[in-house]
C-alpha cells in the first residue's frame, strides 16, 4: 500500500470489568481510503471505534495504537482532547440527539474549531461559513444562526457532518451514520463521506449492513464476537468471501434476492417456492381516495390502492411521505378526512369503532418497536393468551396448545413463556409481535417498518419468517418501509409515496426495472445494492 | 428493592397484620377490662406499658387498637383511591368539556387542606369510626384522582393502547386490562405512603373526639384520654403515640422502597 497510514492498530483488546469486548484486532486506516467495519450489534465494532477516540470506557490494551504519527497508548484525558476533533473525529448517528436544540448550529460547529480560543469572532464565523459551505449547506450564513430544530433533516445531517469536520481532522469515523436515515438522507451522507475520501482523509465506516458500505468502502473488515473474522479489499470480501459469517451477512442483504428466496441460513434448505394460494373474492384490502390533513398540511392526499388476497403490497417512501398516516387510517386508528377503506369487501373506515370491532380480527398490525405495543406487565405467555382469548384472560392454562402452536409458527422456544418481553432480543420481540398478531388468524397484516430497527442478519430471519407464514396461511401483507431493498424482496406490487401522494404504483419488478417518475428514479439510484 | 428491604418490609407488614387480625396472640387480655385498684400503674413486669385511669392494661389496648387504627387507615385509603380511579379515569377518557368540569372540581377540592375538609365532612355526618373513614377517604381522593388522570392520559395515546385497539379490544377491556393497572403501578408507592398518612389523620380525628370514641382502644382516642393525666401518667399517651409513629414510619419506608422499585423499571 502506497497510501500513508493515518491510524495503525495492532492487537487491540478492550474489556469491561474483565469481560472482553474486543479481542486482539489489528487494522489500519489510510489516507484517501475508506475502511468499513461490519458486524452485528454487540460484535464490538462501536467499542473499537470509540477506543480510537479514547472513549471506550473499558480497559484498553494494544501492541500498537498510532494516531496520525502519534503514539496514543496510555494517553491521559487532556492529551486525548487534543487528538479528538483535530486528528480524528466522529459523525454521530442521530442528528436530532447530537445537536444541542438550544444553541445555534454555527456555535456548535465553532466549538470544534482548531485554535478556537485564539480566533477572533469574525475569523470564527468565517471558518464556520467555510466548513458549512464545504458540506454543501444551502445559505450557510443564515443556517449558522439557526438552531437544529429549525433545520430540515438534510440540513441537520449536513450540520452534524460539519461539526465533525470543524477541527479539520485527518480521520473521520462514521458510526452507523446512515442507519436510521431514509434513502435521500443516506445518499447525502454517503456522498459527503465520498467527498472526505477524495479530500485525502481517512474514513472509518461502521455498519451492520454490507450493502450500505459496498459502494464506498475500499477495504472491509468483518467483525464478530470482538474479533475480525475476515478483512481485505472490498472487491474481494464482497465477491469472494472466505468466512462463513461473511457469506451469511452477504446473503442477508435482501436487495435483488427474488421473492420467497431465503435470506438466512435457517432457510437455506427452503421448501419449494410456492405461490400463495389465491382465495377468490373481493380484495383483502382496498383504499379509495384516502386523505388526511393536519392543519394546513396535507399528510395524505387522495391515496388509493388495492391489496389482493395472499399478496404483498409494499409502500415505500421517505420519512414524512405519509406512509405511517396511511397505515393508521387503514388500521382505523385515525379517521380519514375523506375516502374509504374496505377490508375483505366490507366497509372498515370510516366507521364507528363498535361497528367494525368484529372485523378487527381480520387485520393485525406489526410495528417498528414491538416493545411499545406490549403491556409491560405481561409475560410472553400472557401476551399470547390475551390475544387468543380476545382479552378475556391472560392465563395460559386454557390455551396451552394454541400458545405453543403460535410460538412454533414464529420459531420461538416455549421456554420463553414466563419471560418478560423486555428480556428478549430485538428479533425475538418482533417474532413475538408477529405471533400475537397471528393469534386471531387475520387475513391482513399491516407491517409498519417491521424490520427497520433490526440488524441485517436478524432482519433476514424475520423476513424469511414472514415469507413462510404468507405461503402457509395466505395472509396478505401491507408492507411499509423506507428501505427499498426490503420492499423489493418482499412485495408483489409497490406503491411509491412522496409528499402524501402515491406517485407511482405497479408490479414490483417493472417499477424497479423501469421507474416512470423522476422521484422514483432518484430513490432507486440512492439504493445501496450488492447484486 | 434490596433483599434485606424486602424481608424487613414483609416482617413489618406481617407484624401489623397480626396485631390487627389476631391481637389476642400478642396480648391475650381484654382491652376493655377495668380494674380500678390497678389504676395508673407504671410500666413494669405486670403491665409492660402501665395502666390507665380505670386500670386497663395499656399494652393490651395498644395491640388491640391496631385493628381500629389500621382499618380506618386502609379503608380510608381504599375509598380515596377507589374514588380517584373512577374520577381520574372518567376525566382522562371523557370528551374535553367533561374532563374540564371534573378537573376544575378536583382543583377546587384540592385547594382545601385535607384535614380541614375531613372536619367539614364530619360536621355534617357526626363523629364515629364510619364517618372518620369517609372523611379521610373523601379528602384524599382529589389528590389521587389528579395523578390517576395524568397517568391514564399519557397511556391513552401509547402504542400499547393502539395495538389493543387493533386487536379489537373494546373500551372496557382496554380500561380494565391495560389502562388502570398500568396507571396504578407507579402510584403503589404513593398509596403506601398514603396509608401511613391516613392512619395519622384517623388518629387525629379520634384525638379530637370525632372518630372512634372512648373507651374503644383506638390510638388517637387513647392519646386524647391520656392528655388529661400527662403530668402523672406519661405512659398513657407515650405508647399509643409511639404506635402511631411506628405505623407512619414503616409505611413511609415501605413506600419509599416501592418507589425506588418503580423508578428502576
Amino acid at each position: 500500500m502506497s497510501e500513508q497510514e493515518l491510524i495503525t492498530v495492532k492487537d487491540l483488546s478492550v474489556s469491561f470489568n474483565g469481560a472482553p469486548a474486543v479481542k486482539n484486532i489489528s487494522l489500519a486506516i489510510r489516507a484517501g481510503r475508506v475502511l468499513a467495519l461490519v458486524g452485528e450489534s454487540g460484535s464490538g465494532k462501536s467499542v473499537t471505534a470509540r477506543s480510537l477516540l479514547g472513549l471506550s470506557g473499558g480497559s484498553v490494551s494494544a501492541g500498537e495504537l498510532t494516531i496520525c504519527g502519534r503514539d496514543a497508548l496510555g494517553l491521559d484525558d487532556r492529551a486525548w482532547q487534543k487528538i479528538r476533533g483535530n486528528s480524528i473525529s466522529m459523525i454521530l448517528q442521530d442528528a436530532l440527539m447530537a445537536l444541542d436544540p438550544l444553541r445555534p448550529v454555527g456555535r456548535e460547529i465553532a466549538d470544534g474549531l482548531k485554535d478556537h480560543g485564539s480566533l477572533s469572532k469574525p475569523e470564527r464565523e468565517q471558518q464556520v461559513h467555510e466548513v458549512l459551505t464545504s458540506v454543501g449547506m444551502p445559505e450557510p450564513g443564515l443556517r449558522a444562526k439557526q438552531r437544529s430544530p429549525e433545520l430540515s433533516g438534510g440540513m441537520r445531517q449536513r450540520a452534524l457532518i460539519a461539526q465533525a469536520l470543524a477541527g479539520n481532522p485527518q480521520v473521520v469515523i462514521a458510526d452507523e451514520a446512515t442507519t436510521a436515515l431514509d434513502s435521500a438522507l443516506t445518499a447525502l451522507v454517503l456522498s459527503q463521506l465520498r467527498k472526505l475520501k477524495e479530500q485525502g482523509r481517512g474514513v472509518l465506516m461502521i455498519s451492520h449492513d454490507l450493502a450500505q458500505v459496498a459502494h464506498l468502502a475500499d477495504d472491509i473488515a468483518v467483525m464478530r464476537h470482538g474479533e475480525i473474522v475476515e478483512a481485505g479489499p472490498a472487491e474481494q470480501v464482497l465477491n469472494h468471501p472466505q468466512h462463513d459469517y461473511t457469506r451469511k451477512l452477504l446473503q442477508a442483504v435482501p436487495s435483488g434476492v427474488p421473492r420467497f428466496a431465503p435470506l438466512s441460513a435457517a432457510g437455506a434448505v427452503p421448501p419449494p417456492v410456492l405461490a400463495p394460494k389465491i382465495i377468490a373474492g373481493p380484495p383483502a384490502l382496498s383504499a379509495n381516495n384516502l386523505s388526511k390533513s393536519f392543519g394546513k398540511h396535507a399528510a395524505v392526499d387522495a391515496v388509493s390502492f388495492e391489496l389482493p388476497r395472499g399478496k404483498t403490497l409494499g409502500i415505500v417512501g421517505e420519512s414524512g411521505s405519509g406512509k405511517t398516516t396511511t397505515a393508521r387510517m387503514v388500521l382505523g386508528l385515525q379517521k380519514p378526512d375523506s375516502g374509504t377503506v374496505d377490508l375483505l369487501g366490507e366497509r372498515f373506515a370510516p366507521l364507528a369503532e363498535g361497528q367494525r370491532r368484529k372485523l378487527r380480527e381480520q387485520m393485525g398490525a406489526i410495528y417498528q418497536n414491538p416493545l411499545g405495543s406490549f403491556d409491560p406487565r405481561y409475560s410472553v405467555g400472557q401476551l399470547l393468551a390475551d390475544a387468543l382469548s380476545g382479552g378475556k384472560t391472560k392465563r395460559t392454562a386454557g390455551y396451552r396448545n394454541e400458545v405453543a402452536g403460535l410460538l412454533e409458527q414464529v420459531e420461538l422456544s416455549t421456554s420463553l413463556l414466563p419471560r418478560s418481553p423486555r428480556e428478549l432480543s430485538g428479533g425475538q420481540r418482533q417474532r413475538l409481535a408477529i405471533a400475537r398478531a397471528l393469534a386471531p388468524r387475520p387475513s391482513v397484516l399491516v407491517l409498519d417498518e417491521p424490520v427497520s430497527a433490526l440488524d441485517v442478519s436478524i432482519q433476514a430471519t424475520v423476513l424469511d419468517l414472514l415469507d413462510r407464514i404468507q405461503r402457509e396461511t395466505g395472509t396478505s401483507y401491507l408492507f411499509i418501509s423506507h428501505d427499498l431493498s426490503v420492499i423489493e424482496h418482499m412485495s408483489d406490487t409497490v406503491a411509491v409515496m412522496h409528499q402524501g401522494k402515491i406517485i407511482e404504483q405497479g408490479d414490483t419488478a417493472s417499477i424497479f426495472a423501469s421507474p416512470q417518475q423522476e422521484y422514483t428514479r432518484m430513490l432507486l439510484s440512492a439504493m445501496p445494492r450488492l447484486r | 428493592m434490596s433483599r434485606t428491604a424486602k424481608i424487613l418490609s414483609a416482617i413489618v407488614i406481617g407484624l401489623w397484620l397480626l396485631m390487627a387480625l389476631a391481637p389476642s396472640v400478642l396480648a391475650p387480655g381484654d382491652p376493655l377490662a377495668i380494674n380500678p385498684v390497678q389504676a395508673f400503674q407504671k410500666p413494669g413486669a405486670a403491665h409492660f406499658f402501665g395502666t390507665d385511669e380505670s386500670g386497663r392494661d395499656i399494652y393490651t389496648r395498644v395491640i388491640h387498637g391496631a385493628s381500629d387504627s389500621l382499618s380506618i387507615g386502609l379503608a380510608a385509603t381504599a375509598l380515596g383511591m377507589g374514588l380517584a380511579i373512577i374520577l381520574g379515569t372518567v376525566a382522562a377518557l371523557s370528551p374535553r368539556w367533561i374532563d374540564d368540569i371534573i378537573l376544575r372540581v378536583l382543583e377546587a377540592l384540592y385547594a382545601i387542606p385535607s384535614l380541614l375538609m375531613a372536619l367539614l365532612i364530619i360536621a355534617f355526618t357526626g363523629p364515629g369510626v364510619g364517618p372518620a373513614i369517609v372523611a379521610v377517604g373523601l379528602s384524599t381522593a382529589p389528590g389521587y384522582a389528579r395523578l390517576v388522570r395524568s397517568q391514564i392520559r399519557s397511556l391513552k395515546n401509547s402504542e400499547m393502547l393502539e395495538s389493543a385497539t387493533v386487536l379489537g379490544r373494546g373500551s372496557w377491556l382496554k380500561v380494565r386490562n391495560h389502562l388502570v393497572p398500568n396507571a396504578l403501578k407507579p402510584l403503589l408507592a404513593l398509596v403506601t405512603l398514603g396509608i401511613g398518612q391516613a392512619v395519622i389523620w384517623a388518629a387525629a380525628l379520634s384525638f379530637l373526639g370525632l372518630g372512634a370514641a372512648p373507651p374503644a382502644p383506638e390510638w388517637g382516642a387513647m392519646l386524647s384520654a391520656g392528655r388529661t393525666y400527662l403530668h402523672l401518667a406519661w405512659w398513657m399517651s407515650l405508647f399509643p403515640g409511639l404506635a402511631i409513629v411506628a405505623v407512619a414510619v414503616s409505611a413511609t419506608l415501605i413506600g419509599r422502597a416501592l418507589g425506588g422499585k418503580v423508578k428502576s423499571l
